[in-house]
């Protein structure tokens, strides 16, 4: 039997060289480079790592505008089998609800899935709330925050980082994992790969494939709305200089304005 | 299962009433963040004069409940069963989905913890409602009952005022370490207790949790004072040295990611974007550049010492007190300089007691 294993991958702005138009406060996308995101980089290795030890086939399903397409490339050269980009103009502008409901509504229209390998959130939106919204979409079982994923026995065991300890679970298939940013290393695209894929190309599925209402899904399907952006204003602070001669003082005047306090 | 099901605005809006929380059980005790959202949600409440309601599910939950009462919850839903005793997913979202179903509440708040966010989509897809997530400012109008969810944004650097008009409940998760810990309420708490105890169908007990290694991770979020250090501290025993310096004056020891990729310190050191988002009272940066990643997770603190031997290092822009000088020196004489401030107040200056 083979292993059927969903990827969800997201293509977001280069978080290095994010440009915030002044007069909009929106992000100006046509200044900004488009990357993976890092921590779905994660998932797709787990599923990798998966797949190094048992028959397995690795779908990468991605909504997103036409350009994600280069993301798409990048996960087939890196070993991924099957690449559906789920895109329609409908789509635009969805916040995470309707996000599930399009990811989970392409996932449910394979014709089978084991294990679905999320990201723990996408570093533009960093809500984390898309992958558990697919598992409630698709009535399953979750394990979220994971560093460490083993599958045997039609049984994923995997290591929860909880903020107080880790916690390691167990979970017969089908289930829904999200995966840490930074938990294992990516491997490279290889040079073959990519060209194959190139030649192999990713399929393309809108709204009507999916057999979504309109108003279901993007900007209108989005229950809640950003009503304002404001830019933090930073404090401007002393950068009081304070030679090693000094220091008496600065803790003087600490302990003085009650910042550090004698217990 | 919920199936495919779109989001559905509400007919009926002012039917859904009252402020509920999610109270996060840490096992036989509330956690610090369960207290937190009784602060933010007691505000809320008061506001637009509705009642307060912790959710809580667990094994053997009704010391947690009063606990939850006794800090000003009005009411208390509570679900226990043996099977409830660890945090599950399914049958959690199951039995929270059914609470916020029946008494329909106008706004619930989730922590934005690890389980608060596993638990929280959920329960809005269930809802077919709306969530912000991982909020830092929650404010309600008075006469709309409408929710000001507000949340930081591309790299901390915009604050979005994100609001769901149509959708109930208002839902949110709200960031930990933001919001405050009331006062426990005077005298007898009135508040209501409900608990049922439940059966768990063994359909949803599917996930099973084989063992808790508990970390003695840090908290960097509770503490007031962080003493965070850099790759300008040369090696690991730089640390030792920091350590020293917070267990001086009551602080833990925060650090940037190389430190941390490097091997120096463990990875639940590190303050910034990967790591944990710290405001403290006081945080000392030694041997930080002061890159955006790591400025993105202090900056929000009261007050800033950078300690730098660059004088154009980026975290001197975000310094209250900039040392310009060796860490090996001026950690020492931070240190010295405490010790001697505390010895000259115990000896004899009585007119200046400081008070607690
Ligand atoms: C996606 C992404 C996420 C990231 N997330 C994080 C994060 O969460 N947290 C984080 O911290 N970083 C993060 N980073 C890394 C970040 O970009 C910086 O590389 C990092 O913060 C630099 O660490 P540093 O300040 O310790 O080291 P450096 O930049 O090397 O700075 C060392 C400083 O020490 C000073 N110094 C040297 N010797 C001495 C001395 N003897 N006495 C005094 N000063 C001295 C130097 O002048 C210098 O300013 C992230 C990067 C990326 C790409
Ligand atoms: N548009 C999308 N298409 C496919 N997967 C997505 C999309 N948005 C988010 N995800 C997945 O959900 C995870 C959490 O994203 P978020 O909830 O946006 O923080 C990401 O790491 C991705 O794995």
């Amino acid at each position: 039997m083979v292993l059927e294993i969903v990827v969800m991958v997201k293509q977001v702005p280069d978080s290095q060289e994010v440009v915030i138009d002044p007069v909009t406060m929106n992000l100006n996308r046509s200044m900004t480079r488009n990357v993976t995101n890092r921590a779905d980089e994660n998932a797709l290795e787990a599923a990798l790592q998966i797949k190094d030890k048992v028959p397995a086939n690795i779908t990468i399903v991605s909504m997103g505008p036409p350009q994600a397409e280069t993301t798409m490339i990048e996960c087939l050269a890196r070993g991924a089998d099957r690449a559906v980009l789920v895109s329609d103009r409908a789509f635009g502008g969805a916040d995470t609800y309707p996000t599930g409901l399009t990811v989970a509504s392409a996932i449910s229209k394979l014709d089978h899935f084991d294990i679905i390998i999320a990201g723990e959130e996408s570093s533009d939106s960093s809500t984390g709330h898309v992958g558990p919204g697919v598992a409630e979409f698709l009535g399953i079982d979750q394990i979220t925050y994971c560093s460490k994923i083993e599958f045997s026995d039609g049984r994923v065991t995997a290591e929860r980082e909880l903020e107080d300890g880790t916690e390691v679970v167990q979970c017969p298939t089908p289930v829904l994992v999200t995966m840490l940013l930074g938990s294992n290393f990516p491997r490279m695209q290889t040079l073959r790969r990519k060209i194959d894929a190139t030649k192999k190309g990713i399929e393309v599925w809108n709204l009507e494939k999916l057999g979504l209402q309109p108003e279901w899904v993007g900007v209108r399907g989005s229950p809640t709305i950003v009503r304002r952006m404001q830019s933090i204003k930073e404090r401007e602070r002393a950068k009081k200089p304070v030679t090693l001669e000094a220091i008496p003082d600065m803790v003087k005047e600490l302990y003085e304005k009650n910042i550090l306090k004698v217990k | 299962m919920v199936g495919l099901q779109f989001a559905k605005p509400v007919d009926k809006p002012e039917e859904y009433r009252h402020v509920f929380v999610y109270l996060e059980n840490g096992q036989g005790r509330l956690k610090r963040v369960a207290l937190e959202m009784i602060g933010i949600g007691r505000e809320l409440a008061t506001k637009v004069n509705e009642e307060l309601v912790g959710i809580l599910i667990g094994d053997d939950i009704s010391a947690m409940a009063e606990e939850a009462v006794s800090y000003g919850c009005d009411r208390v839903l509570g679900a226990q069963s043996k099977d409830l005793k660890d945090f599950r997913t399914v049958p959690y979202a199951n039995l929270v989905g059914e609470f916020v179903m029946s008494e329909k509440p106008n706004v619930f708040l989730i922590p934005a913890t690890r389980n608060g966010r596993d638990l929280a989509s959920r329960i809005a897809v269930k809802c077919q409602a709306g969530v912000t997530a991982d909020c830092t400012e929650l404010d309600i109008e008075k006469d709309t009952r409408i929710l000001s969810a507000r949340r930081p944004t591309y790299g901390e650097s915009m604050l979005a005022e994100i609001l769901c008009r149509k959708h109930r409940p208002q839902m949110a998760t709200a960031r930990a370490g933001i919001f405050k810990v009331p006062e426990k309420v005077g005298g007898k708490p009135s508040g209501k207790i409900d608990i049922k105890n439940v059966k768990i169908d063994k359909k949803y007990l599917n996930k099973k949790i084989i063992e808790f290694r508990k970390k003695d991770r840090v908290d960097l979020t509770a503490a007031d004072i962080v003493v965070s250090g850099g790759l300008g501290l040369g090696g690991p025993a730089g640390f030792k040295m920091l350590e020293q310096l917070a267990g001086e004056v009551g602080g833990v020891v925060g650090a940037s990611r190389p430190t941390a990729d490097l091997g120096w310190i463990s990875r639940d050191h590190q303050v910034g974007q990967t790591g944990t988002t710290v405001r403290p009272k006081l945080y000392v940066a030694a041997g930080i550049s002061g890159k955006i990643q790591h400025i993105m997770g202090m900056k929000g603190s009261e007050t800033i010492i950078a300690i730098n031997t660059d004088p154009n290092a980026e975290i001197v822009k975000y310094s209250d007190y900039f040392i310009n000088a060796d860490i090996n020196k001026a950690i020492p004489a931070i240190i010295d300089a405490v010790k001697k401030y505390r010895t000259e107040l115990a000896g004899g200056k009585k007119t200046k007691t400081p008070s607690q």
